[in-house]
């Protein structure tokens, strides 16, 4: 407990100080502030953009195309990884495909899902599943890959069944290292939701970035950029928290 | 031989072959063996690593399939016929004491309620109450043993099957499991196949000692020890115990060493 509290002050007191840097830096004119913003700044746009409640559409927008995304990553994601690491020709069906895709920078085929799928809701989904979904499968196979021989023994040896053997074995093995994949796709899912707005919204975080950057509104650019970023660190963190639980054992499976 | 006249298990002509994947020979683990334990007996197999003997009882337990030879298994009426005591670190981390030793009835069909109402007593019996909800990285290498015990235990099968059980244990905790062994073993009733590599274990605890060759394993010699029952670890420094365990030693002295073909267990 008490390390886990020095952590967080530790990390609070470096955000503290660099924004302290910042700002003097700012004040003392060691740069434009119409490039690169002030914390002050920034916490008056805020204060601005909340207070008129302008800021909240855009915010509303991305968290569903975020939850919708990165939800269908897991639904897909965790059968589908599953699947591959106990079927060895569902893995020779799927890998070289999946491969492929993996392989393929999702900046490129971002403009023709948006040419497909329109620049509403659904392009930003399909994107932001698509970066998220691997991480969820690279690790689930990881971890179905790595269950413990002696302990598929120990239920053959009592003659568990198929289904029993897999929610007594397989599931709890691999559930740490969803949970890890989980954690990484939680931070592609973000990219995913601010490369496709940046592309093409009319709504959105991204869409907010890219339309205050073009009008040089630098404060309100920042703003979005440290609102992802709080989103990403109170999900990571989130999801971090749930892993640790299960530490203890896994460290002892391996 | 046994002390009772019915057998609770018998091998005939049991022979076990694997093929050598990098060189695409058959390696021979078993080459025949015979062996009946009678119903109620406490026998070891004992020999220098890789002769077979966890071979043997893998085959017994139905985790691998023999080459040749025959295994037959006196069925109990209810429940299966063998439970195994595996090696160390042969619970599930992500299940709780409890958990653990109601497994193997869960594996038979028993609604989860039901095998931990039946595993609670065998979690007593081996000494573990106070730690049902515990995890098993919160207990002992010896608390772990008496959870893999206890868990082959609730199944109430016929034949235990202990595959070097207190390999991993330090010198004071094995010997204080051993007797822990022979007072659940004296309570349970049970047929016991122990297999370890440990002369001393093997004496201590046993009715026979079947010595076993090193590969291809062979039985040796099956010994019959004859120390009055129940036996308490003074035992262990009395001239009988010493003479069963030098006349053993002799045997697998005479032995080549096999250090250098003992890859597979």
């Amino acid at each position: 407990m008490v390390r886990a509290n020095e952590r967080l002050f530790y990390g609070i007191l470096g955000f503290i100080v660099i924004g302290l840097i910042w700002e003097a830096a700012g004040d003392l004119g060691l740069y434009r502030k119409s490039l690169l913003s002030t914390p002050s700044l920034v916490w008056t746009a805020a204060v601005q953009d909340f207070g008129s409640g302008a800021i909240w559409p855009d915010l509303g927008t991305s968290f569903v195309e975020f939850a919708l995304g990165f939800g269908a990553a897991m639904v897909v994601g965790i059968p589908l990884g599953i699947a591959i690491g106990m079927f060895r020709r569902v893995d020779h069906f799927v890998s070289l495909l999946l491969f492929g895709i993996y392989s393929t920078p999702k900046a490129a085929i971002a403009p023709l899902i948006i040419l497909t799928a329109g620049i509403g809701l659904e392009s930003k989904v399909i994107l932001v599943f698509l970066l998220a979904f691997f991480s969820v499968i690279v690790s689930t196979v990881a971890g179905v890959r790595s269950v413990a021989e002696r302990h598929l023994d120990i239920a053959h040896s009592f003659g568990a069944s198929r289904w029993l053997q897999f929610r007594s074995v397989i599931l709890p093995s691999t559930f740490p290292f969803i949970l890890t994949g989980t954690r990484i796709a939680t931070g592609r899912a973000l990219v995913g939701v601010i490369v496709a707005e940046e592309l093409a919204a009319n709504q959105g975080i991204g869409h907010y970035i890219e339309l205050y950057g073009a009008f040089l509104q630098t404060s309100r650019v920042m703003l979005g950029i440290v609102l992802l970023g709080l989103f990403g660190i109170i999900l990571g963190e989130g999801v971090r928290r749930i892993e640790k639980r299960y530490e203890v054992w896994r460290q002892e499976i391996h | 031989m046994a002390a009772s006249s019915e057998l609770a298990l018998s091998a005939r002509g049991l022979r076990m072959e694997y093929r050598d994947r990098s060189s695409d020979t058959r390696l021979v683990a078993i080459e025949t063996m015979d062996l009946d334990v009678g119903d109620g007996e406490f026998v070891s197999l004992l020999g220098p690593s890789g002769c077979g003997k966890s071979t043997f009882l893998k085959i017994v337990n139905g985790l691998l399939k023999a080459t040749a030879g025959e295994i037959r298994l006196r069925r109990s009426g209810t429940g299966r016929e063998d439970a195994m005591v595996f090696q160390d670190a042969a619970l599930f981390p992500w299940y709780s004491v409890l958990d653990n030793v109601a497994y193997g009835l869960v594996c038979a069909g028993v609604s989860n309620a039901d095998a931990r109402k039946r595993a609670a007593p065998l979690v007593e019996l081996v000494g573990l109450q106070g730690f049902e909800t515990k995890y098993p990285y919160q207990l002992s290498g010896g608390m772990q043993q008496r959870a893999n015990l206890a868990r082959a235990l609730a199944v109430d099968a016929a034949i235990l099957l202990m595959d070097e059980p207190f390999a991993s244990l330090d010198a004071q905790t094995r010997e204080v499991m051993q007797a822990e062994l022979l007072r659940i073993w004296n309570a349970a009733r049970k047929t016991v196949v122990f297999v370890t590599h440990q002369i001393e274990e093997a004496v201590y605890l046993s009715d026979r000692v079947v010595v076993m060759s090193s590969r291809p394993g062979r039985i040796l010699a099956d010994i019959r020890i004859e120390l009055p029952r129940p036996r308490l670890l003074e035992v262990k420094r009395s001239a009988e115990f010493t003479a069963y365990a030098a006349q053993i030693w002799k045997l697998l002295a005479s032995q080549p060493a096999a250090a250098d073909s003992g890859r597979h267990g």
